[in-house]
């Protein structure tokens, strides 16, 4: 099988709100197209070149347009944003929050087998044309609407705050530790959030003190435990990457040396429902055993350890995910990751920084777009172009996607050949 | 000493500007803070402000409200005193001869002026406190709106300033200019000329609608949050008097003009129509919906509904986002609108251009002022939107501007800012 080699790609800057500017997907789609465009040196010309060999397509991700901007069929939409995709192969996935990564998976999968020269994939959501009600029921669709969300304002921190609750039960911690765990899982995605050009949260305020101060006006409580800092917010944004075969790179004369390629992949889908998840985990060492399964999955593939990763980009939608995570990607046993999150292992500068980007709460989470502005973002630190947030000789780089309540489960890693 | 100011006072912190800028330095500067105000009431108060501010509740645990009969403790404990009282030189100079008097350690004084004369303020001080003052002009609110203006007076060393910028720039997460001692210093020098012009340019179509037909001709698709003259209504038209009336008496250049606050504008201020904040000025909202100041019949009446054919379209191509395509449609109309706005466009980029040149270390500072401080798309973004230097050069010369002063900076300009696009609204 071809192996697939990563182009670069773009990601829009995440403190934008497209509603009041006044535009909608047909611009944020067009710029993010250029953007990829500009910053890989391909022109539209060369695409319709390419699509005369029936060797381009389209990948979008995409988990509610059809909600929030009134809008489905997502693939074809790609003409609107350029006449240079007329006739170009293109449909949209989705996967609730891990949308982005199934796009992504049926991209490499169509380089790997040789289908296709050049993918472009482009994870994007539009988020801010509603409330923030409005948008958290629409969110409950990724949950199961008629038990876990219907009728019931934002669902998902409760769902968040329910693994916080099965977390601190199953493996006997002290509350007032993990939740001061969990305030520092926060105020370091927010602090590597100040890094990024593109984060939502650039200039917001947040430190430990804040996110410990749950419950109090600027952090109320929104589930169980968890408060406002918590929980990733509300973002519009889109992130593309150009995925390509060793073919295309040949014959367009670039180094090869230069990019990265996808070194493995897990993919595994839980029980939907989250008391099912926590009915059948019962008896497991993890939590939740799907999203370490995958995370296994992706080393078993690339013939990896945790040894070999550098960074971890994860999925923060709550900071109760991300302790969760810390096990799963193996960083420290399953009911022991408070040692990585007080030993300072996960900081920045730590021995496995997480999410450097800022992740999701720094970051910010555009639904649909996640999967491929973390893909990016692996991209970014493998190949030294991560700005001020760079991670000093990042190698490889793992990413962890979740969809609904870690329903859905995606991971990568992305490397140096 | 400079990287680690733990201890900050704010003197007339109760002030707009003055809280805000105290929940900067307890939140993000992680600094003490004390806020001083005539009564302890007006302090307590203050904090709740600041802490909402900046969205952290928590920080209420660093802010301590005093009054002035506090002062001479807190100055003393502090790294920083921060001068934000009324804008005028016999209350700011009591308050800096205060000062003076009760700092005789390593500390940074500063005042929190938006046109006074740092090197004027800077005479209330003792020769070893001179090197200490100086200007930091923040903007309203200043955890949306992050520029600061470093003023230094003619006795700071240049180390000092430059300490204190890495300090704005990485402990605070300000973007920061070095800005001479000029009137209006920078972002307020440019921004007002543009908001003044538009008042200017009200009357003088005022048959054809005024305010609201300018208003509507330089709305948010020229790139800013708000229309020019409902931004000087938000302003308050006592600010904006203010500050316009201090540049005019205080420069002598081409722009000169361009600070005259029109007759009417005066008027309104009289009547105490200042604006926003007492309900009507320049607009006037009611339950009954909004109403603009008409000034040929001196009445309010309802906006009318202008159209331009160039403006729909330049909007429906902001939409796809082509805004190279959308700024061609302006630049080729010929209506009388589209060249009211070109004209100002064009002036606008001058104008900032000049005084980047002027008051700044470098000329794309004015990008920095402009668009960290007033949100507006900069300069340099401008001219590549309207095709580059050349377009600019043949812009002028379709308006018979091609002597306007700036023009001869034009091919000083090196690198244009790219991110433009945010700033282009694709609405009116």
């Amino acid at each position: 099988m071809n192996e697939v080699y990563i182009l670069g790609g773009y990601q829009t800057d995440f403190e934008r709100n497209w509603s009041k500017e006044g535009k909608g997907i047909v611009a944020l789609l067009k710029e993010t197209v250029k953007g990829a465009f500009d910053s890989i040196d391909i022109t539209r010309e060369e695409i319709i070149k390419l699509n005369k060999k029936n060797k381009v397509a389209l990948f979008i991700g995409n988990f509610a347009a059809e909600y929030y901007v009134s809008q489905g069929h997502l693939g074809p939409l790609m003409t609107e944003v350029d006449e240079c995709f007329y006739g170009v192969p293109s449909a949209r996935y989705e996967a609730a929050c891990a949308s982005g990564s199934v796009a992504l998976d049926a991209a490499i999968t169509k380089i790997k087998s040789d289908d296709y020269d050049l993918a472009i994939v482009i994870g994007w959501e539009l988020m801010k044309t509603v409330d923030s009600k409005t948008g958290g029921d629409f969110l409950g669709r990724a949950a199961i609407y008629d038990i876990e969300a219907k009728g019931i304002d934002f669902p998902f921190p409760k769902l968040f705050g329910k693994l916080a609750e099965e977390t601190i039960k199953k493996y006997h911690l002290d509350e007032e530790r993990y939740k001061r765990n969990l305030a520092k899982i926060s105020d370091i995605n927010y602090k590597n959030g100040k890094r990024n050009k593109n984060a939502q949260t650039r200039k917001w305020f947040m430190n430990e003190e804040q996110a410990n101060s749950r419950g109090i006006k600027t952090n109320d409580n929104v589930g169980s435990i968890l408060s406002v800092s918590d929980c990733s917010q509300v973002t519009d944004g889109a992130a593309c990457v150009v995925l390509c075969s060793k073919n295309y790179i040949v014959e367009t004369s670039r180094n090869i040396s230069k990019f990265p390629v996808v070194k493995g992949f897990g993919c595994r889908v839980a029980p939907f429902e989250f008391e099912k998840k926590i009915k059948e985990s019962m008896d497991e060492k993890y939590i939740l055993p799907w999203t370490r399964q995958a995370v296994l999955d992706a080393y078993n593939r690339a013939e990896l350890t945790l040894d070999d990763i550098d960074f971890f980009e994860t999925h923060d939608c709550f900071t109760s995910s991300e302790y969760m995570a810390i096990s799963a990607f193996g960083i420290t046993e399953p009911g022991k990751e408070y040692e990585a999150i007080e030993s300072g292992i996960i900081d920045f500068d730590g021995t496995k920084p997480i999410n450097p980007s800022g992740g999701l709460i720094g970051c910010g989470h555009p639904v649909g777009a996640s999967g491929v502005r973390m893909f990016l973002d692996l991209y970014k630190q493998v190949t030294g172009q991560a700005g001020k947030y760079q991670i000093e000789n990042a190698k490889n780089g793992m990413m962890l996607n979740i969809g609904g309540s870690a329903t859905t489960n995606y991971c990568y890693i992305v490397g140096m050949k | 000493m400079i990287n680690d100011i733990k201890t900050v006072t704010i003197v007339g912190g109760n002030g707009v500007l003055g809280k805000k800028i105290a929940g900067i330095f307890a939140s993000f500067g992680g600094c003490k803070v004390y806020i001083v105000s005539r009564t302890i009431e007006k302090s307590e108060s203050a904090i709740e402000a600041a802490a909402l501010s900046v969205k952290a509740y928590s920080i209420k645990n660093h802010i301590f409200a005093k009054t002035y009969d506090d002062l001479e403790k807190c100055f003393q404990e502090s790294d920083l005193v921060f001068e934000s009282v009324t804008e005028d030189y016999v209350i700011k100079n009591e308050i800096h001869q205060l000062i003076n008097k009760s700092i005789d350690h390593e500390c940074i004084i500063a005042t929190g002026t938006s046109g006074l004369s740092i090197n004027e303020l800077s005479k209330n001080y003792s020769d070893i406190n001179k090197k200490k003052f100086l200007g930091m002009h923040f903007f309203n609110p200043p955890y949306n709106m992050t520029l600061c203006e470093l003023i230094p007076s003619r006795y700071n060393e240049s180390d000092y300033i430059n300490d204190i910028k890495n300090y704005l720039e990485r402990q605070l997460y300000r973007d920061v200019i070095i800005a001479k001692d000029e009137p209006g210093f920078v972002a307020n020098r440019i921004g007002f000329f543009f908001l003044n012009e538009a008042l200017i340019y009200a009357e003088k179509y005022k048959s054809n609608g005024g305010i609201d037909y300018i208003d509507s001709i330089l709305g948010k698709y020229t790139g800013r949050n708000m229309p020019p003259i409902a931004t000087s209504d938000y302003v308050g038209l006592d600010v904006h008097g203010a500050i316009v009336n201090n540049i005019y008496d205080n420069t002598e250049d081409d722009y000169k003009n361009s600070f005259i606050l029109p007759e009417y504008v005066n008027e309104l201020i009289a009547n105490n129509k200042l604006g926003v904040k007492v309900g009507e000025g320049l607009y006037k909202k009611t339950d009954n919906g909004l109403f603009v100041y008409d000034i040929e019949t001196n009445e309010y009446r309802e906006p009318r509904p202008y159209r331009f054919s160039f403006k729909d379209q330049a909007i429906a191509e902001f939409k796809k986002a082509n805004y190279i395509k959308g700024f061609d449609i302006i630049k080729n109309n010929k209506s009388l609108e589209s060249r009211i706005c070109l004209e100002f466009l064009l002036k606008y980029i001058l104008y900032s251009l000049t005084i980047g040149k002027q008051n700044c270390t470098k000329i794309s500072d004015c990008d920095i002022a402009m668009s960290c401080g007033f949100n507006w798309v900069p300069a340099t973004s401008l001219i590549e939107l309207f095709g580059g230097k050349e377009e600019i050069k043949n812009i002028a010369k379709s308006l018979h501007m091609e002597k306007a002063k700036g023009m001869e900076l034009l091919d000083e300009i090196k690198q244009y800012e790219l991110n433009y696009e945010k700033y282009i609204k694709a609405s009116n």
